[in-house]
């Protein structure tokens, strides 16, 4: 009797843990609920912030709506957290997003249109190859020191021009060989005179502007001194600051907050000085999986949503307390790279096989390749339908996107028309050979842990295995694929995506420049004593350095257009899709005007809390 | 005593060629192994060439690996761990670990040895009765239960039901709270990890002690020691218990060195501020004196473990004295 009861209690117990993965059956929601989410989300813009003058200081005003003061707002950050707190040295997204909430650069970028509209300067003015920057008066350092013109000589000459921290914006302002010239005429008028015509320059002055009675001591003590300067370590209460926000606390591994900047320089329509929101606090999370449980929990407010999930929260929407915004293309750019290298490595050994080399080199091959790829496909069962395809070396966002290269659809009559013309065949078992006998097989890597690229690399192994080739798809530690692309070049194809800027294709130079330390396709570790760039290369190179010269958008947007049109006819780099971004925000924060060139938060100092 | 001291040194010294060969083994596969620490910097479009070589200089990586590691030795031997690759200090990076890491390991150590050694006593007393098998079946699940999969359940728990928070160690706005609401707050957050590692190393501890208790109870002594008369207590905590406890205190040795290492899977997925987080990340970057710093800090902690634990044995067990 006793076991009975005994057995009986033990299968109870097991049968309530049963019940708990018992549930209803869901149906599997389609793609084409997708559909309508496909479509950007529309909404106005408010008129463009301007300057009012009240009391002899130049305030920026504006023109959102107004709301009320108060409250934080909690958004997430991936990773391990800011490396440092320094806008100078950091060399990462997280960090420069954490500097860049506490300090304000001379210009920014309109949300809009992209255009380069004044922050902590007033205007500029373009006289030949100088420009006159003229800066708001009255306007103050978070402890109260005014913020002038010598702040801004001494951010561009000593800390920026003179190679202090990373080096990158320094790097890409060398004109001929030359830095531009910084004069200053008066407290609130800098002149930089460049020896000739930089368009990408103007875009370049928004890099943030330091206090120079706080760093110029640590400026002082050297360049070792400086990489630990308003790093992770310093006390919140020593930054001084310009942006809205200034830092009152991080917790390693957990949050960074940030508290309103009082004496901050941004008023709204009724004169009250911005920002609204007394905290912003940034919960550091390990990856996306944790974000989403945390949104769920009400512990975030804003979260940018992926593939499945945004079936999910667009189904739930209408009862929830979130809007769901597409905001377009994301910034980043997919892609498969072809090592057209042809350069034995120190060893006298080449990088790429021979027989390889003569297959990659070969237009018909890339072509065939292009043309085999269903991007379609991808887009519909990868990224969910939220994706468009690419072809174009510029991200669909971009102000100088080529609009005429209109791509095509995959097509395998045409990749076996281009093989056969460059004497490829296929033997009786249905494998590819070159016209040498030899079979067609060569790797492809990706990083593995990439859900994302590991399922686009076997839709690549599936659809060029369609035409024969044998592809062995390897995906690799994210480090040490990377190794291999830039350092021991020994691969035939990789999968990959960068991140791009939608605004300035000139910071793409280090992969298109035929010596580019990103040159991806031809990468050259060192300078060679001979010229051995390939034709379509020499002209790409002549592109980037006229274009730089060119500060006429139009002629501009001509070069790049014909940058990307021979990239696309030249195909060493053959893009995939570019994913839609889908973010949801509580309803309570108000002024969210979420844009593809900016991204949400961009306009912090306005969003406002509304219970 | 004095036997117990140069036991102690005599150990001590032995460790240090064993701290030696582990190092260079560790260095050497961190270095051989083909992972790019400058990878995320490389695939920037705009990070300069320029910036690169500054930092493959600033990082050493330009040196041969056996140059590298010679500089890293002698600046470890000296007490400074180096910086890690963003150029932070390794020293205060852990700092701001360990005592993370430590109040969750302690108070699960503490949790689990204080309610498992009881309760597998009670077990072994018990032995075959509905109690005992209750308590089987109970571990057998704590066991067969992996403990990032029970972790990522207490998550979704927590999400469903709002009881609990969503990882982490604080709140927000902890640092606003008065000293009660603080512990409150950390304790809060505590729960659902140390559920987790508690439900884990319970069971197999308990197991060992009920297996240990009953093999005892089964020797010749303890029937001696009933026979003599004595109060069934007295046989099992004076001769049983002290004849059982052997093994508990090896393990203890291994939990000791379990102390900073131990939870690393469970922090991650609760997203808990302790080492872990930071060594995994660490190790996928290849940043090689934090991994050194952690590897050499493991390493130590099972050397002094086990030096413990035997030590320990020495003081409960006179026929380890007496062989000694």
């Amino acid at each position: 009797m006793k076991r009975v009861i005994y057995i009986s209690l033990i299968l109870l117990v097991f049968l309530l843990f049963l019940k708990a993965c018992i549930r209803k059956d869901v149906p599997e929601q389609e793609t084409a609920n997708n559909q309508n989410l496909n479509q950007k989300t529309e909404f106005e813009f408010p008129q463009k912030a301007k300057t009012v003058t009240i009391n002899g200081t130049d305030y920026l005003q504006s023109q959102a709506p107004t709301g009320k003061f108060g409250g934080e707002v909690i958004l997430s950050i991936f990773g391990e957290g800011p490396k440092t707190f320094n806008p100078f040295t950091s060399k990462d997204a997280t960090s420069s997003q954490m500097a860049g909430m506490m300090f304000d650069g001379l210009f920014t970028t309109d949300a809009k249109t992209g255009e380069v509209i004044p922050k902590l300067a007033k205007k500029y003015e373009l006289k030949g190859n100088d420009y006159y920057i003229y800066l708001r008066k009255g306007i103050q350092w978070s402890d109260g020191n005014p913020i002038t013109a010598d702040d801004v000589i001494f951010t561009w000459k000593n800390i920026i021009f003179a190679g202090l921290g990373n080096t990158s914006l320094r790097d890409s302002c060398i004109i001929d060989g030359k830095l531009p010239l910084i004069t200053k005429i008066d407290d609130y008028t800098v002149k930089f005179s460049l020896p000739r015509p930089f368009a990408p320059f103007l875009r370049q002055l928004s890099a943030e502007v330091a206090p120079k009675h706080i760093f110029e001591p640590a400026v002082k003590q050297g360049a070792k001194y400086f990489d630990g300067f308003y790093s992770t370590t310093t006390p919140p209460e020593k930054f001084v600051t310009s942006g809205a926000f200034k830092l009152k606390e991080y917790k390693p591994a957990q949050r960074v907050v940030f508290v309103r900047n009082p004496n901050y320089y941004e008023i709204n329509t009724k004169n009250e000085k911005l920002p609204y929101l007394n905290k912003v606090v940034y919960l550091i999370v390990g990856d996306a999986n944790n974000e989403i449980l945390k949104f769920e929990a009400k512990e975030i407010d804003v979260i940018s949503l992926k593939g499945s999930n945004v079936a999910r929260y667009k189904q739930k929407e209408p009862n929830a307390d979130y809007k769901i915004y597409n905001i377009g293309p994301d910034t980043g750019t997919m892609f498969i790279v072809l090592n057209l290298n042809n350069r034995k490595n120190s060893e006298g050994k080449y990088y790429v096989q021979p027989e390889k080399q003569f297959w990659f080199k070969d237009k018909n091959f890339r072509y065939a390749i292009d043309y085999a790829i269903d991007r379609d496909n991808m887009v519909q069962n990868i990224a969910n339908g939220l994706a468009e395809p690419l072809f174009t070396a510029e991200s669909l966002n971009s102000i100088f996107l080529n609009k005429n290269i209109k791509g095509h659809k995959r097509d395998i009559d045409i990749s076996r028309e281009y093989l056969k013309q460059s004497g490829f065949s296929t033997n009786k078992n249905g494998k590819l050979i070159d016209k040498y006998g030899n079979n067609v097989e060569f790797d492809l890597y990706t990083n593995a842990g990439n859900i994302e690229r590991e399922s686009l690399g076997v839709m690549i192994k599936q659809d060029l295995e369609d035409l024969g080739m044998k592809i062995n798809f390897k995906p690799i530690e994210f480090n040490t694929l990377v190794n291999k692309m830039v350092n021991t070049l020994d691969w035939d194809m990789i999968l990959m995506g960068l991140t791009g800027s939608p605004l300035e294709p000139h910071n793409g130079k280090n992969v298109w420049n035929s010596y580019g330390s990103l040159h991806l396709f031809n990468q050259r570790l060192e300078k060679l004593s001979y010229d051995d760039r390939l034709d379509f290369e020499k002209q790409l190179d002549e592109i980037y350095d006229k274009a730089s010269l060119e500060t006429d958008f139009k002629a501009r947007k001509a070069l790049y257009d014909k940058y990307q049109q021979i990239i696309y006819d030249e195909k060493p780099i053959i893009y995939l899709y570019s994913p839609t971004r889908i973010i949801a925000v509580r309803k309570k924060l108000k002024n969210i005007y979420p844009s593809t060139l900016n991204g949400i938060m961009y306009n912090i100092e306005e969003i406002y809390l509304d219970k | 005593m004095q036997e117990i001291l140069i036991y102690i040194l005599k150990r001590i010294l032995q460790t240090i060629p064993l701290l030696i060969l582990v190092s260079i083994i560790s260095f050497f596969i961190i270095r051989l192994s083909p992972v790019d620490p400058l990878a995320e910097l490389k695939l920037n479009p705009s990070i300069s060439k320029e910036t690169l070589q500054k930092e493959a200089q600033r990082m050493g990586l330009n040196k041969p690996i056996w140059k590298q590691y010679l500089l890293w030795a002698k600046s470890f031997a000296k007490g400074d761990l180096g910086v890690t690759t963003t150029g932070e200090s390794v020293a205060s990076k852990l700092k701001e670990r360990i005592p993370n890491t430590l109040l969750l390991t302690i108070v699960v150590i503490f949790m689990t040895w204080s309610t498992a050694i009881p309760l597998g006593m009670l077990a072994a007393v018990k032995w075959k009765t509905p109690f005992d098998r209750f308590l089987t079946f109970l571990t057998s699940i704590g066991m067969a239960i992996p403990s990032f999969f029970f972790a990522i359940l207490l998550l979704i728990f927590a999400v469903k039901s709002g009881w609990f928070p969503v990882g982490g160690l604080t709140s927000y706005n902890f640092d606003e709270m008065g000293f009660f609401h603080k512990i409150l707050d950390i304790t809060h957050h505590l729960i659902l990890p140390v559920t987790v590692l508690f439900t884990i190393s319970l069971a197999g501890l308990q197991r060992q002690m009920r297996a240990n208790i009953l093999d005892v109870l089964d020797s010749d002594y303890v029937k001696f020691a009933r026979a003599k008369g004595l109060s069934e207590n007295k046989v099992l905590f004076k001769h049983a218990l002290r004849n059982a406890v052997n093994p508990m205190i090896t393990l203890l040795g291994f939990e000791f060195s379990s102390l900073l290492s131990g939870a690393a899977l469970t922090e991650y997925v609760f997203q808990y501020p302790g080492l872990g987080r930071l060594i995994l990340e660490a190790v996928l970057k290849s940043d090689i004196n934090l991994v050194m710093a952690s590897l050499m800090m493991g390493a130590f902690m099972l050397i002094a473990g086990n030096l413990l634990s035997d030590i320990l044995l020495i003081l409960t067990d006179p026929r380890i004295r007496a062989r000694g």
